[in-house]
């Protein structure tokens, strides 16, 4: 307050880049009115949606704003994508999931970080007739499921070599081909 | 009254969500008083994202996305209060219903819209089904009809229903990619949209199938607002209100605040409400 008449009634603006800030004039508090690019808050303190980081230091070590990294499994016209201090993305889509958006949820296996949409992650869809386990649960890379005896396949959906007749929740049966008779 | 909260003169305004603040511009005639603008709220520890004006008790009322919270002001001065602080995930859009005393929003986490009194109290939800990511809603008080947006990218459609969520219907669903902006105005009983996938602004009749585009080749359209003969969208990408004349279909001004950060929600704060009445408002 420039008005008052003593030496240090104009102070500098307590906000980075010597940016501009206002004075609220009853409470004395002080807003930072033109914070950098990316920065936002009272003092510049937190980053704007769609970008994270901790500008000033508050609760750690310095780390400017940054965009959201979600390995391109978020949308970019959708609000609120990551946690504005960790980062932590909040919307992942593609059926992945983390803090980065970088593996795929549990009943999906594939890459979730490659870049084609059908190469990310896919459903585990193991046959429900050969699979010993859930349905849904498969490696989360290969998406082997786990399968019945003598039952293979990704998905559990045909017989091994010299086994016939896949049998919901039994498995598959041994050949049997007369040995005098069959030429394998 | 707040310090913080500069009172607005008489007349109408346009009100718009930028970075921690609502903003707000005196409009003389369809002319933005670009001059005049200034901060009407510092919330400097918020990301505002919907706006919506209550013309009668003459609030703003706003969504916001840090603290998932639906608040409201005064214009004239006066502090913030929360109106809703529970049960929401992503609220992005708002609508007032002047004549009934409610207000709408949509939850693009939850993936629902929803509906209170202007108090918070009397919540429920009215749509719960077949929402994907919704983001715009308006109110077409006399008439008891709701309108929004989902910008869902397999599918993305405007709809509407009565203000109970019966009688629900999509308007459009062809050549739309991201409707993230919405507005109607009742003189005129036009719905206009902002796509910031086609980059068009268009127009329809509600009920009459007629559909014009006012412009094409915008950037990254965000919120929209009509007043009178133009239409006024915030922009992602200029940070930018723009004025845009829905006769001619020409951009005819461009506000950009001195601070360069996205724009969000924008509404019209009408000097006066306009006039009628539904029958939510006499029963």
């Amino acid at each position: 307050n420039a008005l008052i008449g003593t030496p240090v009634d104009c102070q500098p603006c307590p906000c980075p880049d010597r940016t501009s800030c206002a004075q609220i004039a009853v409470t004395g508090q002080v807003v930072c009115t033109n914070c950098p690019a990316g920065q936002t808050g009272m003092r510049c303190q937190m980053c704007e949606d769609g970008y994270y980081g901790d500008p000033l230091g508050q609760s750690g070590a310095v780390q400017p704003c940054v965009r959201c990294d979600c390995n391109d499994n978020v949308d970019l016209n959708a609000l609120g994508i990551c946690d504005h201090i960790s980062g932590r993305c909040l919307k992942c889509l593609r059926h992945t999931e983390g803090d980065h958006c970088q593996r795929c949820q549990r009943g999906f296996y594939g890459d979730a970080l490659n870049q084609t949409a059908v190469q990310k992650c896919k459903p585990c869809s193991c046959n429900p007739g050969g699979a010993s386990g859930h349905v849904n649960e498969c490696h989360p890379q290969t998406g082997n499921c786990q399968c019945l005896g003598q039952v293979t396949g990704r998905d559990c959906s045909y017989c091994e070599v010299g086994f016939f007749n896949l049998q919901p929740g039994v498995g598959c049966e041994r050949c049997k081909c007369n040995p005098v008779g069959s030429s394998s | 009254p707040r310090p913080d909260v500069h009172p607005l003169p008489p007349g109408t305004h346009l009100l718009f969500a930028q970075s921690g603040r609502i903003e707000h511009v005196p409009m003389e005639g369809y002319e933005m008083k670009k001059d005049a603008a200034k901060a009407l709220l510092h919330l400097p520890e918020k990301v505002i994202i919907g706006v919506a004006y209550d013309c009668v008790e003459k609030m703003v009322y706003w969504t916001e996305i840090t603290s998932p919270s639906i608040s409201k002001a005064n214009i004239q001065g006066g502090e913030p209060i929360v109106v809703i602080r529970s049960d929401l995930d992503s609220p992005e859009g708002i609508a007032i219903d002047h004549l009934g005393r409610t207000m709408f929003w949509t939850d693009s986490v939850k993936d629902h819209i929803e509906v209170a009194s202007l108090d918070g109290s009397q919540r429920r939800v009215i749509i719960n089904s077949d929402l994907v990511n919704p983001r715009a809603i308006v109110t077409d008080p006399p008439n008891g009809n709701l309108y929004w947006t989902d910008w869902n990218r397999d599918a993305p459609k405007i709809e509407t229903s009565h203000m109970d969520g019966s009688n629900r219907r999509v308007l459009v669903k062809d050549d739309l990619s991201l409707p993230n902006g919405l507005t109607y105005d009742s003189q005129s009983s036009m719905l206009c949209w902002a796509d910031a996938g086609t980059h068009k602004l268009e127009c329809t009749h509600p009920g009459h199938g007629d559909r014009r585009k006012v412009i094409e080749g915008l950037q990254y359209p965000f919120g929209i607002t009509s007043f009178g003969k133009n239409i006024y969208y915030t922009d992602w990408r200029r940070d930018a209100v723009v004025a845009v004349d829905r006769q001619v279909g020409t951009e005819s001004d461009t506000f950009q605040p001195q601070k360069r950060t996205k724009i969000y929600g924008i509404t019209t704060a009408y000097a006066q409400c306009p006039s009628g009445q539904n029958y939510c408002a006499v029963n």
